[in-house]
């Protein structure tokens, strides 16, 4: 289990770094030129981080055969969807 | 008048540096330092510190998971009861006035402090390295020593997560304040090991309700990203230190900021 673990650890570590250098330049960029624009764009690329992760866990997990964990990753998935969609409507 | 970007930034790097230091999102420190501080609306400030936990979480995250703390089947299993609490709460949000969130900011607090101070004694490991963790325990080395646990009370857990979603929606914290003295003190999950995969957690629950804030107008662009980004740098930095501190002052440290910060937050209330 460790050392499918350590694979999966791997895989979100560079999910979420990626979402954060992502949006630290966006942001800084934004905050430096005054761009209204590029600081929703960063605010938006973190919000979705979180949610990237989610998706890659579960797809990692299935992947690996663990149903059992694989499902309640989808479930996280579908309360973020969930979100999102409750956001959009009001 | 709005407070200036370099004071936000820097704000936001104390807020994450402390806050990964001590297992959190940082928002505990970061809204009332906002609102109390620097005069920021407390609805601005809870929408702010929900986009900045995201960022310290992830950060502290990056660090933890490399050390083996995270427990990973146990963080999942939790996530689903805080991503439904955090979706609550953000949709309750709006139906709570400003003193009522300062009221329930700071009775939270200061409930939790008090727990977390009548327990700072236990220890949750079993010495014995053979030991069975089970389906949601686990193993982790600190010092050179291994060390087992085992998950307790998986409903109460379940519960506790639910609150701490629906209170990080409410308030903006990310729900560490609950979720790592619940699991420490009713779930036998070591406090190292509780604040590294509620830290996990935390980007999860605190996006749950970020996406209704961000919809509703809530977020102001310019004091968000400029918290944001001092939090990043913080976290990290409170990510590695967190290696050098012992469990029971951290949970003497962090009962007696829950004590301060809540009896402050509750009287603004009042």
């Amino acid at each position: 289990m460790n050392e499918k673990a350590s694979a999966l650890d791997k895989t979100i570590e560079a999910v979420l770094t990626l979402g954060l250098a992502g949006s630290a330049a966006l942001l800084t960029l934004g905050l430096f030129l005054g761009r209204s624009g590029l600081l929703q764009a960063g605010v938006l690329m973190l919000m979705l981080t979180p949610l990237a992760r989610v998706v890659v866990v579960t797809v990692v997990l299935f992947d690996e055969g663990d149903r059992f964990f694989g499902t309640v990753s989808l479930g996280i998935l579908l309360v973020l969807i969930g979100s999102v969609v409750v956001a959009v409507r009001l | 008048m709005e407070p200036s970007t370099s004071i936000l930034i820097v704000s936001g790097a104390a807020t994450g540096l402390v806050g990964s230091l001590l297992g959190l999102g940082g928002g505990v420190f970061l809204v009332p330092l906002l609102t109390l501080a620097l005069g920021v609306p407390i609805r601005t400030a809870v929408a702010a510190s929900l986009i900045s936990v995201i960022a310290t979480a992830s950060a502290s995250a990056t660090v933890n998971l490399g050390r083996g703390l995270v427990n990973m089947r146990l963080g999942l299993s939790l996530e689903v009861a805080t991503s439904l609490g955090g979706l609550a709460g953000g949709i309750a949000a709006s139906l709570l006035t400003h003193r009522q969130l300062f009221v329930t900011f700071g009775t939270t607090l200061g409930v939790m402090g008090v727990i977390m101070a009548a327990r700072s004694n236990k220890r949750n490991v079993i010495v014995d390295p053979d030991a069975e963790p089970g389906r949601l325990g686990g193993r982790f080395t600190e010092g050179g020593r291994a060390y087992v646990y085992r998950m307790k009370r998986l409903p109460v857990g379940l519960a506790a997560s639910l609150v701490a979603g629906a209170v990080s929606g409410l308030l903006g914290v990310g729900g560490g304040i609950i979720k790592v003295p619940a699991l420490s003190a009713f779930c036998g999950i070591p406090i190292r090991v509780a604040a590294a995969t509620s830290t996990f957690m935390i980007g999860v629950t605190a996006a749950a309700s970020a996406f209704i804030y961000f919809s509703r107008g809530d977020v102001l662009l310019p004091l968000t990203a400029a918290v944001a980004l001092g939090a990043l740098p913080g976290s990290l930095l409170g990510a590695q230190l967190s290696d050098h501190v012992r469990a029971r002052s951290l949970k003497i440290l962090m009962a007696i900021v829950l004590m301060l910060v809540g009896t402050r937050m509750g009287l603004e209330g009042l």
